[in-house]
């Protein structure tokens, strides 16, 4: 067991005992060797589940939803990314910061479970897509701190060698080329919106595709009404993407998901300047306000 | 009509979400000046052009229009004083996204016109109505039915 692992055990026994928090939310081992699940723990006793290793992905802060009426303290332990997701709820003010006790990780980046799956255990497995270009590995908010964190150089070189190749690379195809692509990768939706239920970003009381009624989107499992899905759920994510690739990550039929937000994270910087959603808690949302100097091209 | 009659005499369907202060103004004053334009756009009547729901855009696509103008007061005359700032920042990314899933970009655009431009309006509707003639029927995101 590692001394993070270790410490973190510390932390939540320390929390429970003392009874600052009625539940610690953190990771444990699944299934198989390359799950790490989430776990609920609330009894100290039960603290020796939590672990830290290469397949923590899970970002835990969506979870601090289904607190919100509880009464007493949550603690959860956060990752780089997870503290960007915290701070995106906060400043929905889908949470209260005092009703949360935030665990700060460091992360070293982690593995992909896909391949590690592939690979077997003692294979060198790959870091995961999201983790190679990671900005923020040092949680951005935290009462409690485990282990170092990750020399800014380092960080900043990542942020320096920031990838949009992908991206690029669709946007270089013609239009019916494009067309093809994403409506191969849409068939295949289930419209289970596993992708909407785990982002950060998606906190509506009421998200539009379960306004069934209204009519926004039809039941049927279509091509058509699949890609009315995906462009409307980029569009309402458009400037409060954190790039967890929670999305990505969770949809059962592998649709590059992240692909889209990534193209919209890409204008946003060009369009209306550097931004990066979840870091600044006070800061104005790209599309929540404007400048009267944005680029005009519609005369 | 059989199949092939419908397909040569298909005419583009263009839908004009016009901001009631200026474009459909401006409209009224192209009809009033008795421009002519083409009879293929419909006209749609929103308060303001920051009205205009993305998820709109799509549906009608989806539900079987070819072209889709967006077209309100310009920056700095809406009567809401803002709106046209906000629709200006939304439209910007998904007219972007649009082409970056494959939609061909004449098939949706976004003007301004002022309730004076009737002459522009009819000069906008006549270019896009020609775009999108010259393209032939849009077949992508539509709904199978």
């Amino acid at each position: 067991m590692s001394d993070k692992v270790k410490k973190m055990q510390e932390i939540a026994r320390e929390i429970l005992e003392k009874g600052e928090a009625k539940v610690v939310i953190g990771w444990e081992k699944g299934t198989h060797w390359y799950l790490s699940p989430p776990a609920f723990i609330d009894k100290p006793e039960e603290v020796e589940r939590l672990v830290w290793d290469d397949f923590c992905h899970n970002n835990l802060s969506k979870y601090l939803k289904d607190y919100v009426n509880h009464e007493g303290k949550v603690a959860i332990f956060v990752k780089g990314c997870d503290s960007r997701a915290f701070n995106r709820l906060l400043q929905d003010k889908q949470i209260e910061r005092d009703k949360v006790i935030l665990i700060g990780i460091p992360c070293h980046g982690l593995k992909d479970q896909d391949k590690a799956k592939e690979l077997g255990e003692n294979a060198d497995i790959p870091k995961a897509k999201k983790c190679v270009e990671c900005r923020y590995p040092n949680p951005l908010v935290y009462d409690y701190f485990i282990g170092e964190e990750k020399a800014l150089d380092e960080v900043a070189a990542a942020s320096e060698a920031r990838d949009f190749s992908d991206v690029e690379a669709i946007e270089t195809l013609s239009p019916d080329e494009k067309y093809e692509f994403w409506n191969k990768q849409y068939e295949r939706c289930l419209r289970c919106y596993a992708c909407r239920n785990v982002c950060p970003a998606c906190s509506c009381r009421e998200c539009i595709f379960d306004q069934t009624r209204v009519g926004w989107i039809g039941k049927a499992n279509n091509a058509s009404e699949n890609q009315f899905f995906a462009l409307t759920r980029a569009m309402h994510v458009a400037g409060l993407c954190i790039e967890c690739g929670e999305c990505e990550r969770v949809c059962p039929m592998n649709i590059p998901i992240m692909l889209l937000n990534k193209k919209l994270i890409k204008d946003i910087n060009l369009l209306f300047g550097p931004y990066d959603a979840g870091v600044d808690v006070d800061g104005k949302l790209p599309l929540g306000h404007f400048d009267k100097n944005d680029p005009e091209e519609f005369m | 009509m059989s199949v092939k009659e419908a397909q040569a005499n298909w005419e583009p369907k263009i839908l004009v979400f016009a901001c009631n202060w200026c474009t459909y103004a401006g409209a009224d004053l192209a009809g009033l000046s008795r421009l002519q334009y083409p009879p293929n756009v419909r006209v749609l009547r929103v308060p303001c052009s920051g009205r205009v729901n993305p998820q709109f855009v799509i549906r009608a696509f989806q539900r079987g229009i070819d072209g889709v103008l967006v077209a309100g007061c310009h920056p700095g005359d809406c009567h809401y004083v803002t709106g046209n700032y906000f629709t200006r920042r939304r439209y910007l990314l998904m007219q972007r996204l649009l082409q970056y899933v494959g939609v061909d970009p004449e098939r949706f655009q976004a003007r301004w016109i002022s309730g004076s431009e009737g002459p522009k309006f009819q000069q906008v509707v006549k270019e896009i109505t020609e775009q999108i003639r010259a393209m032939g029927p849009n077949r992508k995101l539509r709904d199978a039915q």
